[in-house]
């Protein structure tokens, strides 16, 4: 069964259900009123009669019967019957009949008029005199019914006609649904099929199906680039080895020419330290993926990255130094204690670090420097070499991203991205700035954690 | 001296060429393929030293390691291993491994490593004269002072503790992430040269003025002290 018409039905049925209620709640309410408004003047008129019995006996009672029936009111019913049930006098052909027995006083009942068939419904009081005889009366309710078979009979038609508004409305609801979930279906179906530029298109209103299809539009957004980026990784990764690789083949394919052992040693420990820096490239890659989905912090500790910091600089001075240039250190005077993963700092500091000495080192000093702003800690390393351009920066901050793809040196392309893994594991950033001249890549990261002590 | 090593490695092809080379080096090595034979050979408890891969069948290494050290089994273990990241390694040594070698190796350095596991198990059988000499070099570890023939020689502290981890290793390969992970107790790969400055350094002072060299490169390898 379509959709559209399911959910016609749907609205159809509700309006049938509400109105049934309505109607039911109406004949509930309207019996209720007509009984209620009777029984007083039916309590009334039967204590009159009670009177006239009690101070005249049987013959007065008889009399007052004539009387009220001579008032010719339609509605009103009086009868004396015998202990056996049978009529003395009075409008009724017969003993009223009620659910139970007979019982004395105010009650609903049926009656029938004499020289009538149907019967009525009316509200009475019996009474039972000393020698078994009852004495009933009472008056129909058929005004308060017949009120509301007029209720009934309007209300009938407003449900034939709610009925078919229901129908109508939910044909139009359900092509108007129909309608906005079809372009989102016809936007999904293209994606199924490997289309990732269609976007769903927005009605520039802000109801549930624009919030569901802005949000389909970004996780679009959010996929097209991530897959973008790992179309550019795939493809920088495969670049990148190629060199090493094929380095090694050559180095590999001379060892395996050569007739001279010294030129075969040589081409062998060539082959293992290619072999090494290919895996050094992979084990990165790895080591950036596993920060990036690393969820656990069970290898969090508190430390001071003053002092993880001091002994990086003490670890690369002398490398520096090498590179005739001097590395400079600076830390707060108090112990700069971060919830994190001590290796995992360390590992991203070096980077940096290295990246500074390797392409900073012919522009003057390094300075690595420990700071807190705040509730943050910064860790920066700061350069006097060329620096990167304000427009390759991100570029640089990405796997592979190396800037000069003409460096022989192995997997240096993924320093900056490791250590951004590893800030985005930390809750921060590394940030490349402008050190005028040279680069400062820093290391934010913020000291309370909410995961802190955990 | 030949030593009786327990290899744990289900990868046959490299089961073979460990158990052939650590032969070849006077070892007598006892082969098993999954974890829970490795487990039951190693509750034996007359091993020198047991060569553990990570990733076994019927039981993995670090379950392995974890039942030995429960059951007091305290021979040391050298954890093999494929995961080479940062947090494995610590979760390897954390487990109660006594060093972490991430494969792929070359045999210099798992050669390097098994030696200096196995004298580190002398060591604790026999706790010599706490003075170390290596030749005509005198290094006293209470003091941190260190003598050559006699001369004071001045270190930074740095280098007196990467000195003091040749001189335990004296006449073996030492390779430079062993440096890195023992002296500096970093457990990543460095891109850089950074080691080998160090170790230049060391061998500066060490052997700066004297005949006979000290510190000895080994190609392919890593660093050598020996007289």
């Amino acid at each position: 069964m379509p959709t559209t018409i399911r959910i016609a039905l749907l609205a159809g049925l509700l309006a049938l259900i509400s109105n049934l209620v309505v109607l039911g709640f109406i004949q509930w309410r309207t019996h209720d009123e007509a009984v209620s408004a009777q029984r007083r003047t039916v309590v009334e008129q039967g204590a009159v009669l009670a009177d006239i019995y009690n101070t005249g006996g049987m013959r007065a009672i008889g009399d007052g019967i004539e009387d009220t029936l001579a008032y010719g009111d339609p509605q009103t019913a009086v009868g004396l019957f015998d202990a056996n049930g049978r009529q003395i006098t009075g409008n009724l052909a017969a003993m009223p009949r009620t659910k139970g027995p007979l019982r004395g006083g105010y009650q609903t009942a049926l009656i029938r008029f004499r020289e009538q068939t149907a019967p009525h419904e009316a509200a009475i009081v019996a009474l039972k005199l000393p020698h078994g005889q009852w004495l009933i009366s009472g008056r129909t309710i058929g005004y308060g019914l017949e009120l509301r078979d007029t209720l009934e009979r309007s209300l009938l038609i407003a449900l034939l006609g709610a009925v078919v508004l229901g129908l109508a409305g939910g044909i139009i609801v359900a092509q108007y649904v129909g309608r906005r979930v079809g372009s989102i279906v016809a936007v999904t179906d293209r994606i199924s099929a490997r289309d990732l530029t269609r976007r769903i298109p927005l009605s520039g209103g802000s109801d549930a199906f624009d919030r569901l299809s802005r949000q389909i539009n970004e996780m679009l957004d959010r996929i097209s680039a991530l897959m973008e980026e790992l179309r550019m990784l795939t493809d920088s990764i495969a670049h990148d080895l190629r060199s090493p690789v094929s380095r090694l083949q050559a180095a590999a394919q001379a060892a395996a020419e050569t007739s001279d052992s010294a030129e075969r040693d040589q081409q062998l420990s060539n082959v293992v330290r290619q072999a090494d820096s290919l895996m050094r490239i992979l084990t990165t890659v790895l080591e950036i993926s596993r920060s990036e989905a690393l969820t656990s912090r069970s290898q969090f500790a508190w430390f001071d990255v003053g002092e993880l910091g001091a002994e990086l600089s003490e670890m690369y001075e002398p490398v520096a130094e090498e590179a005739a240039t001097v590395l400079r250190f600076d830390r707060p005077a108090t112990p700069v204690e971060l919830f994190g993963h001590r290796q995992l700092i360390a590992q991203a500091v070096s980077n940096l670090i290295e990246n500074a000495v390797r392409y900073g080192a012919n522009g003057g000093e390094i300075l690595v420097r420990v700071s807190r702003h705040a509730s943050q800690l910064e860790i920066a390393v700061a350069d006097h070499g060329p620096g990167i351009p304000a427009e390759r920066r991100s570029e640089a901050l990405r796997r592979f991203g190396r800037l000069d793809s003409s460096r022989s040196e192995e997997g240096a392309g993924l320093g900056l991205a490791l250590a951004t893994a590893i800030a985005h594991l930390h809750d921060g950033k590394l940030k490349l700035d402008d050190n005028q001249p040279g680069l400062r890549a820093t290391l934010e990261l913020p000291l309370t954690r909410r995961t802190a002590g955990a | 001296m030949g030593r009786k090593i327990l290899l744990v490695e289900d990868d046959r092809e490299t089961a073979a060429y460990l158990a052939k080379g650590l032969g070849q080096e006077g070892h007598s090595v006892e082969r098993a393929t999954n974890g829970q034979d490795g487990l039951f050979q190693a509750t034996d408890g007359t091993f020198d030293l047991i060569i553990l891969d990570r990733m076994l069948p019927v039981l993995d290494g670090i379950s392995v390691l974890k039942a030995l050290r429960a059951a007091k089994v305290e021979t040391p273990v050298l954890v093999l291993s494929a995961l080479a990241s940062v947090g494995d390694r610590i979760e390897g040594l954390e487990s109660g491994s006594d060093d972490y070698l991430v494969k792929p190796f070359s045999f210099a350095e798992l050669l390097a490593r098994v030696n200096a596991l196995l004298r580190r198990r002398e060591a604790r059988v026999d706790p010599a004269d706490h003075r170390i000499t290596v030749g005509d070099l005198e290094i006293d570890p209470l003091s941190r002072i260190v003598r050559r023939s006699g001369r004071k020689l001045e270190l930074k502290p740095r280098e007196y503790l990467l000195l003091e981890y040749f001189a335990r290793n004296e006449g073996r390969v030492v390779t430079r992430t062993m440096l890195l992970e023992q002296v500096w107790d970093y457990h990543f790969d460095p891109g850089t040269n950074v080691i080998d400055v160090h170790v230049s350094r060391l061998r500066r002072k060490l052997e700066d003025g004297f005949e006979k060299p000290l510190l000895h490169t080994v190609r392919g390898a890593g660093y050598m002290l020996a007289a």
